[in-house]
């Protein structure tokens, strides 16, 4: 469980928006105040995208994975700046495993990284294991939201919804691995929540590089279906002061 | 009693107790899949959608000779637009929006002619009809409830559109602990790529989101369980 911590008042008159996005100039109101918008840094997890975690350990090219963090990185250091609410999740479950669904269980032993079973970073997928932890290059500040999750999806069985309607954010700024399933499982519920969201082609990334592109198409079609993307590079030069 | 059935599937046989299982079929709506309806009106083939309605036909017969729960949905908002969000409104400046007079009545609004499902699949009475704000049937619906309490524990789910609506559902049931069997010929997007990469993306890594297979696989097995000798 986590507790909100005050924040400080971000500063007045800062706005993100319009930003250069496909399929059209995010967001759909113009533009945003920085205090209705929150960053949102899904699953930068060693097991996923640190050397020696899991999907390193199983063969992977965790190139693919961490092409996200350089440009995270940067964006973090610039809406920090600026006060904007960052959210970081992490996907995991009880050391006793109470919060794993069967089949969930059933199917990560199929691929050989049982859920709970020793890893080179802990036990898999475990909360307080060393895998399990936010990598140092987008590690979370003090006072920044972490939100966990056991599943895909960072609105089911948690906060996140309560967090973000308590702060008044309307507005998500997506980042994170991968991109095709906790990024874009998170977008589709955001997105059904009536938040506001953009994703960054550069702040994620997947181990199908197939999929990466095709999950960033999908949000185009029919004038946005989910969103809008762009890259971190654009909103950095949508922040104005009024 | 519970008998198991076996579907060969990607990435692996799926097994399901038709005695807990729920065939879901998503948003067969006139709007989305009649010929000039919205979905047409705003650039798509409809026909790229129509070819799962006679295998969704089949499936359901066979699915309701042997009595399988079945599930509709609907996307769609109240008259007053007080359940459509802003952002899903106004987004993109599309040329009809949500709540215009459309060729089939007011677009996505419960009770016009468009919003409802195609004639071939009308709903029978007694069948669930779950209207939905949004992609996924799970959120802001009785949907999870329903299933609960009927004590299902398997989907199997068709629809439209395959990378919409359908994988979104199909991944807010795989977080809820549900096992999903996807029917690909049952389902269908209004672009072909995302038919394919979007079925690829279910079965991928072992079968994240689910499994995939052919209506006609799934009715075999449906039908081999149901002839088998059922114990007291």
């Amino acid at each position: 469980m986590q507790t909100l911590v005050p924040q400080p008042d971000p500063p007045t008159g800062v706005r993100i928006g319009p930003v250069q996005a496909e399929p059209y100039r995010w967001p759909y109101d113009g533009s945003v105040p920085v205090a209705r918008t929150a960053l949102l840094c899904i699953d930068w997890q060693t097991d996923f995208c640190g050397p020696g975690g899991y999907v390193d350990a199983m063969g992977y090219d965790i190139a693919l994975t961490r092409a996200g963090l350089p440009a995270t990185a940067k964006l973090l250091d610039h809406v920090r700046s600026l006060g904007m609410l960052v959210v970081h999740t992490r996907e995991g479950h009880d050391p006793d495993l109470s919060d794993l669904p069967a089949n969930k269980r059933w199917r990560s032993a199929q691929i050989g990284a049982e859920i709970g079973g020793p890893g080179p970073c802990g036990r898999i997928l475990i909360k307080g294991e060393p895998g399990w932890e936010i990598v140092p290059e987008v590690a979370p500040a003090p006072g920044e939201v972490i939100v966990d999750k056991p599943g895909k999806g960072a609105f089911y069985a948690t906060n996140l919804d309560l967090v973000l309607r308590t702060r008044g954010i309307t507005h998500l700024i997506l980042t994170g691995i991968t991109t095709d399933v906790c990024v874009h499982t998170t977008m589709r519920e955001a997105n059904d929540r009536g938040y506001e969201c953009l994703i960054l082609s550069d702040c994620t990334g997947a181990t199908d590089p197939g999929n990466h592109a095709a999950a960033l198409h999908m949000v185009t079609m029919q004038g946005g279906v989910f969103g809008c993307v762009a890259t971190s590079d654009d909103v950095i030069a949508a922040t104005t002061t009024s | 009693m519970s008998t198991h059935a076996t579907v060969d599937a990607m990435p692996s046989p799926y097994t399901f107790d038709p005695a807990t299982t729920a065939l879901l079929v998503i948003d067969m709506q006139r709007d989305f899949l009649e010929p000039g309806g919205f979905g047409e009106t705003l650039g798509n083939d409809v026909n790229q959608l129509r070819s799962a309605i006679a295998p969704t036909e089949a499936l359901l017969g066979a699915c309701r000779a042997v009595g399988l729960t079945i599930i509709h949905t609907r996307e769609g908002h109240l008259p007053d637009l007080s359940d459509c969000p802003p952002a899903k409104l106004h987004r993109g400046a599309p040329s009809m929006r949500i709540g215009d007079p459309g060729p089939k009545g007011r677009i996505l609004i419960r009770g016009e002619y468009g919003h409802d499902i195609v004639d071939e699949l009308a709903p029978l009475p007694g069948e669930p009809v779950i209207d939905k704000p949004g992609k996924g049937a799970f959120y802001a619906t009785e949907l999870g409830q329903l299933l609960e309490s009927g004590g299902v524990r398997s989907l199997i789910v068709t629809g439209v559109t395959t990378e919409v609506c359908v994988h979104t559902t199909v991944r807010e049931a795989n977080d809820r602990g549900y096992e999903c069997l996807v029917l690909s010929d049952c389902v269908g997007s209004y672009f072909p790529e995302f038919q394919r990469v979007g079925l690829q993306m279910i079965a991928a890594q072992g079968g994240i989101f689910g499994w995939v297979a052919k209506s006609p696989a799934f009715i075999g097995a449906l039908q081999r369980s149901a002839a088998l000798p059922q114990a007291a």
